[in-house]
C-alpha cells in the first residue's frame, strides 16, 4: 500500500510537471520594421542619428528619446493599415530650436498566420509601402515597397541622411 | 623446525575438517530436489470479458470546468498472459493558452493488447501489464477566441492587439496514434478489479483545421509540440467469467 501511494505521488508529479511544457521562445513573433541609417554622401557606410527620438503619430509616449542609433526596429500597428512615425534628430546640443523633424509613414495590409500553441497567431504585413515628407532630414530611402514583412533577419529599409 | 611441522599438520588437518561437511550438504540438496517436482496442483483462474469505466475522467471533470469526458474499458483474455483490450468514449476539453482559447470535442477508440508480466500466487488474478494500443478519434475543434501575438516587451507593447472572437468551428477532424502503456490491476473483490495505468502516445497523423492546429484530441489528451502525449487511467472493472482454465 505504501508502495502504491509512493507510485501515485510520483505519477502526480510527472503530470504536474507536464502541465506547461512550451513557452514561446520566438521573439518577436510578429516582425518589427528594421531601419538602417546610412550616410547620404558615402552610401555604403552606416551613420548614427544623433539626438534621436521616435514617436508614433497619435501616441503620447515615445519609443525612445535622445539616443544615438544607426539601426532601429519599430513595431507596426496591427489594428490599422497605416503607421506614421515622427523621427526627431538633434545633432547639435539638444536645444529645441535645433530639432529636425521627419515623418516616416508605412502603409500595409495585415494577414494573420498561426505559429504554434504557445506563440499563437502572428501578423504578416503585406504590400508595405514607405513614404516620407519632403524637405526633411531624410534625404532618401530604399526600397520604397516590400511585398512581405515577415522576417527579422535583415534590415527592411535603408534611410540616407 | 619441529614447531613448524606441527603447525603444518594443524593446517592440513584443518583443511580436511570441512570436507565431510561439504559432502554432507550435497546429500541434503539431492534429497530436496525430487520433493519439489511432486507438487503438481494447478490453480485455475477465470477467463472472460472484463468491462469497466475510467474513474479519472469524471474526477477530472469535477475539478476542471474546461473538461468533460467518459471512457469505457473492456478486455478479453485469450491466453494465460495475453488480453485483447479496448477503450472508447468521448471527451471535450477547452485549451486555454496565452494567445488562444479553443475547444475540442469528439469520440475515440483505442484497440490493442495487454501482456501480463506478473506471476500470480495460487489462484490470484492480479496484473502488472504492459500494453500496446492503436488509437483513433473523430472530433471537431472550435477556435473560441485569440489575440494576435504582437507582444513587444522591449518597447512596452507600444501597439497592443485586441482579442478576436471568431468562434470558428472545424468539423471532421481526426487523429491516429500509437500508444504504449504500463499499469497494474488488482482483484479487490471477487471479479472486481481496480486498475491504474499510464500511457505514452505518439501521434501518427492528425488532420489540422485550416490555419490552426489540433491542440487536444479526444482519447489522446493534449498534443505536445513533439507530437506526443500522455494518458492516465484509473479504472474499476467487472469480469464476466466465461470459463475457468
Amino acid at each position: 500500500m505504501k508502495k502504491n501511494i509512493l507510485f501515485l505521488v510520483l505519477l502526480t508529479n510527472i503530470f504536474a510537471a507536464c502541465e506547461k511544457d512550451d513557452f514561446c521562445v520566438k521573439n518577436p513573433v510578429t516582425s518589427k520594421l528594421i531601419i538602417d541609417f546610412y550616410d547620404n554622401t558615402n552610401r555604403e557606410t552606416l551613420k548614427k542619428v544623433q539626438g534621436f527620438s521616435v514617436i508614433a503619430e497619435g501616441k503620447t509616449d515615445s519609443l525612445f528619446t535622445n539616443q544615438s542609433f544607426n539601426s532601429i526596429s519599430i513595431p507596426l500597428n496591427s489594428l490599422t493599415t497605416e503607421t506614421s512615425y515622427i523621427f526627431k534628430k538633434n545633432t547639435t546640443g539638444g536645444a529645441t530650436a535645433n530639432n529636425n523633424m521627419a515623418t516616416f509613414s508605412i502603409v500595409y495590409d495585415t494577414e494573420e498566420a498561426f505559429v504554434s500553441r504557445s506563440c499563437g497567431y502572428k501578423i504578416i504585413f503585406k504590400n508595405v509601402a514607405f513614404s516620407t515628407d519632403t524637405n526633411s532630414w531624410i534625404t532618401a530611402f530604399t526600397p520604397s515597397t516590400i511585398i512581405n514583412l515577415d522576417d527579422q533577419s535583415a534590415a527592411h529599409v535603408q534611410i540616407f541622411h | 623446525m619441529i614447531k613448524a611441522q606441527h603447525m603444518f599438520k594443524y593446517f592440513i588437518s584443518f583443511c580436511f575438517l570441512f570436507l565431510g561437511a561439504k559432502s554432507f550438504c550435497q546429500e541434503i540438496q539431492q534429497e530436496k530436489v525430487p520433493q519439489k517436482i511432486k507438487d503438481t496442483i494447478v490453480y485455475k483462474t477465470n477467463y472472460g470479458l472484463r468491462l469497466g469505466i475510467d474513474l479519472s475522467r469524471p474526477i477530472k471533470a469535477y475539478f476542471s470546468s474546461s473538461y468533460s469526458g467518459l471512457e469505457i474499458t473492456g478486455d478479453y483474455r485469450i491466453r494465460k498472459n495475453i488480453y485483447i483490450a479496448t477503450e472508447f468514449g468521448f471527451e471535450k476539453e477547452t485549451s486555454i493558452e496565452d494567445y488562444s482559447n479553443s475547444t475540442s470535442k469528439g469520440n475515440f477508440i483505442r484497440v490493442g493488447f495487454n501482456y501480463n508480466a506478473y506471476k500470480n500466487w495460487l489462484d490470484m488474478n492480479n496484473e502488472v501489464f504492459i500494453g500496446f494500443r492503436y488509437g483513433f478519434s473523430l472530433f471537431e475543434q472550435t477556435l473560441n477566441n485569440y489575440t494576435p501575438n504582437v507582444s513587444d516587451a522591449e518597447n512596452g507593447n507600444y501597439f497592443p492587439a485586441t482579442i478576436k472572437t471568431p468562434s470558428k468551428a472545424a468539423a471532421n477532424l481526426n487523429a491516429h496514434w500509437s500508444e504504449l502503456m504500463i499499469g497494474i490491476k488488482a482483484e479487490t473483490l471477487k471479479n472486481v478489479f481496480i486498475g491504474i495505468s499510464v500511457s505514452y502516445k505518439i501521434l501518427i497523423s492528425a488532420k489540422n483545421p485550416e490555419d490552426f492546429q489540433v491542440l487536444f484530441a479526444p482519447g489522446f489528451n493534449r498534443i505536445f509540440e513533439s507530437e506526443t502525449g500522455f494518458g492516465l487511467n484509473y479504472t474499476i472493472s467487472y469480469l464476466i467469467p466465461f470459463s475457468k482454465k
